[in-house]
């Protein structure tokens, strides 16, 4: 079922740069997230996956190809939106997505196009006067008209305004009704929790975590913030129920959800002014795992 | 989806495309460039060629003027200035050996039209007036001595004169056209070109789009290399064919056998050094380190041939070179370009120095276009 194996991945750039003993296993029609600070090696595991850069140990194995000998018989498979964006010297916008069907054999715009439209992107602009959204948008219409079975995103809602990051997400989810399977690193964990089946974590050139996002967002523990009219009251709950921690006239509660009726039949005791639930984000685990 | 992919192997069309495209506009100027080069070289050499011939009409004239004097006849000055001749008739007439009163209005005629009728006149007069009287020191004058005098008075060998007769100014003008004015625009090309077919794309990132399709590295680099070889090419041909064209209306003597094998000459080496650029350039990522490479030994070699030039023979004897700066034709892959050797190639004496020389320079150019595109298919990408 995986489509995207890496194995002890280890490219070495010295002074600690550099990825090292990276394992992946990405399944068909999964969208894996790849998260990680600035220089944690989330680019240099991708130039490693799409052949640009050899390994110095381990293999990767994509749709059955090694990026490392068959880059170019791997590019009928993935489509590539490169972290850093920097046209060829041409003119316009049209001459170049033009230019990458060329490349790619595409001869029918209908999908260039409809994708140009649903970013609001005019492709009639000067390349080099785009702004950095317009070249990102740009971007991802040259990786989404190629119409392949697996897309490999580094960071591609940089520059994008909240909107289009939005129709971005949609995209990325139409593209999991194909089955496509979507490889995607970024550091804006909203947009990640939003559309990730699973979240790798690199610290350091090192995956320290797999996030399943569905086991995340139904954790089957429950946090809950419970807020009493004093202190005082807040303690006397505290004391009453297991597993709560107080903090001024709030109290925590983290506790399995099946000890949920639990927590309501002591808090019928109390006079209660607010409850909220409260869902761990991808950012908590992250700031967790990091230690920050 | 219509798609028809197809994994490019050995080479690219959108590339080729790509790459003609961007480098559009510098092509252009630089073939405008190198065209009115040669036609300003062209009519330059021509006129060079005809004001050679005055030698000879000038000794044919002050020829006219002695045979005048050594019978006898009172030069009238004001006669021949007002090109009333007709009373010599009878005196080249009883001359023979050819003289006639209209071979010698006829050259009286071009020379007025050349300006120079005056100087010879009074060239004449000086000659005849000072040369074997005595001076007030006793010795006989001597003009040609006086002339030599005057040269060390001022701090120049008085060598000079005599070597100014042996120096071959239109081989001189050669050497500077093919192997330092003419070659100056495309050295130019190659650099900027070779640096901005890979190096600079890797820099920037934008080779990512090229090989996030399916089209391996050695496409890429045989793509770019045909570029690299075949427009210099396409560009000296048209320059070649603009020179010959130029003789040919010029002179009537289009010389074609000489011009194309010195152009072919040239190619070898544009090629020789585009191939050292074309190299770094696939041996660097950054743009910034394949342009020192590139530029900075193209930028060498066409300095040690500059200051080799002032080491050559002609510049030497006519007293504004150094014989030890030849020493730098040997530094620089320009002097591979054996131009002296080449301009012999119609003569009965056909030196074939040039031939090895050239064939130095079509190894040094496989072996760079080679090592690079080998490097380049295996070297890390930061893409």
């Amino acid at each position: 079922m995986s489509i995207i194996k890496v194995e002890g991945l280890t490219k070495d750039y010295g002074d600690g740069r550099g990825i090292f003993d990276i394992n992946l296993e990405v399944n068909e029609g999964e969208i894996f997230g790849y998260v990680g600070t600035n220089g944690s090696g989330k680019t240099t595991t991708i130039r490693n996956m799409l052949g640009f850069v050899y390994p110095d140990k381990g293999k990767i194995d994509i749709g059955g190809l090694d990026p490392a000998v068959s880059s170019a018989e791997l590019m009928k498979k993935v489509s590539y939106i490169p972290g850093e964006i920097a046209f060829p010297n041409l003119k316009t916008g049209a001459d170049f997505l033009k230019l990458q069907a060329e490349y790619s054999g595409i001869t029918d715009y209908s999908r260039m196009n409809y994708i140009a439209d649903k970013l609001g992107l005019d492709t009639t602009a000067d390349l080099k006067r785009m702004s950095k959204g317009m070249k990102q948008k740009t971007a991802i219409v040259a990786a989404f008209m190629s119409d392949r079975d697996i897309m490999i995103l580094d960071e591609p809602t940089t520059g994008l305004d909240p909107l289009m990051r939005d129709v971005f997400i949609e995209l990325i989810n139409e593209e999991k009704k194909k089955g496509r399977t979507v490889f995607l690193s970024g550091h804006i964990f909203e947009e990640l929790e939003e559309v990730c089946d699973r979240v790798a974590m690199l610290k350091d050139g090192r995956i320290i975590d797999v996030i399943n996002m569905y086991e995340l967002r139904h954790s089957s523990d429950r946090n809950f913030e419970v807020v009493f009219e004093s202190a005082q009251a807040a303690n006397t709950f505290k004391e009453a129920f297991d597993g709560a921690y107080a903090q001024g006239n709030s109290v925590f509660v983290a506790l399995p959800s099946k000890r949920t009726d639990e927590l309501f039949k002591t808090l019928k005791q109390f006079k209660v002014l607010q409850i909220h639930e409260k869902h761990t984000t991808l950012e908590e685990v992250f700031m967790k795992d990091y230690d920050l | 989806m219509n798609t028809t992919t197809k994994t490019a192997k050995y080479f690219s069309w959108p590339l080729m495309k790509q790459t003609i495209r961007s480098n559009r506009a510098l092509t252009a100027a630089i073939m405008i460039v190198m065209i009115l080069m040669c036609i300003v070289i062209s009519v330059a050499r021509n006129m060079m060629l005809s004001g050679s011939s005055d030698s000879a009409s000038s000794t044919t004239f002050m020829a006219y003027l002695y045979a005048l004097l050594s019978q006898g006849e009172l030069y009238d000055y004001n006669q021949l200035m007002s090109g009333a001749y007709d009373s010599y008739s009878a005196i080249f007439a009883a001359l023979g050996k050819g003289y006639s009163l209209e071979a010698f209005k006829e050259l009286a005629a071009t020379l007025m039209e050349e300006g120079t009728h005056d100087t010879y006149l009074s060239m004449f007069e000086y000659t005849v007036t000072v040369n074997g009287t005595t001076g007030i020191f006793g010795n006989t004058l001597n003009l040609n001595e006086y002339m030599a005098l005057m040269m060390e008075s001022i701090g120049m060998s008085s060598d000079l004169l005599t070597n100014m007769e042996g120096i071959d100014m239109s081989s001189m003008l050669n050497q500077m056209y093919y192997t330092i004015m003419g070659i100056l625009p495309l050295l130019v090309y190659i650099v900027v070109v070779g640096n901005g077919l890979i190096a600079s794309q890797v820099d920037r990132g934008s080779m990512a789009y090229v090989l996030s399709t399916p089209t391996k590295r050695s496409a890429v680099v045989i793509t770019q290399a045909i570029y690299m070889i075949v427009v210099p090419f396409i560009m000296i041909t048209i320059t070649c064919i603009v020179k010959i064209a130029m003789s040919a209306g010029l002179s009537g003597d289009p010389d074609a056998a000489v011009t194309i094998m010195l152009y072919f000459g040239m190619y070898i080496l544009i090629e020789a050094m585009a191939g050292l650029c074309y190299l770094g350039s696939c041996l660097f990522n950054r743009s910034s380190k394949s342009m020192a490479f590139g530029g900075g030994l193209t930028v060498w070699f066409f300095l040690a041939s500059l200051l080799g030039m002032f080491g050559s023979d002609n510049l030497v004897q006519m007293g504004m070179g150094v014989e030890i700066l030849g020493v730098f034709n040997n530094l620089t892959l320009i002097g591979l370009f054996d131009i002296e050797s080449i301009a012999t190639i119609g003569s009965e004496a056909v030196d074939y120095a040039f031939v090895w020389k050239l064939v130095i320079l079509f190894v040094i150019a496989v072996a760079a276009y080679i090592a690079g595109a080998v490097r380049f298919t295996k070297k890390d990408l930061p893409l």
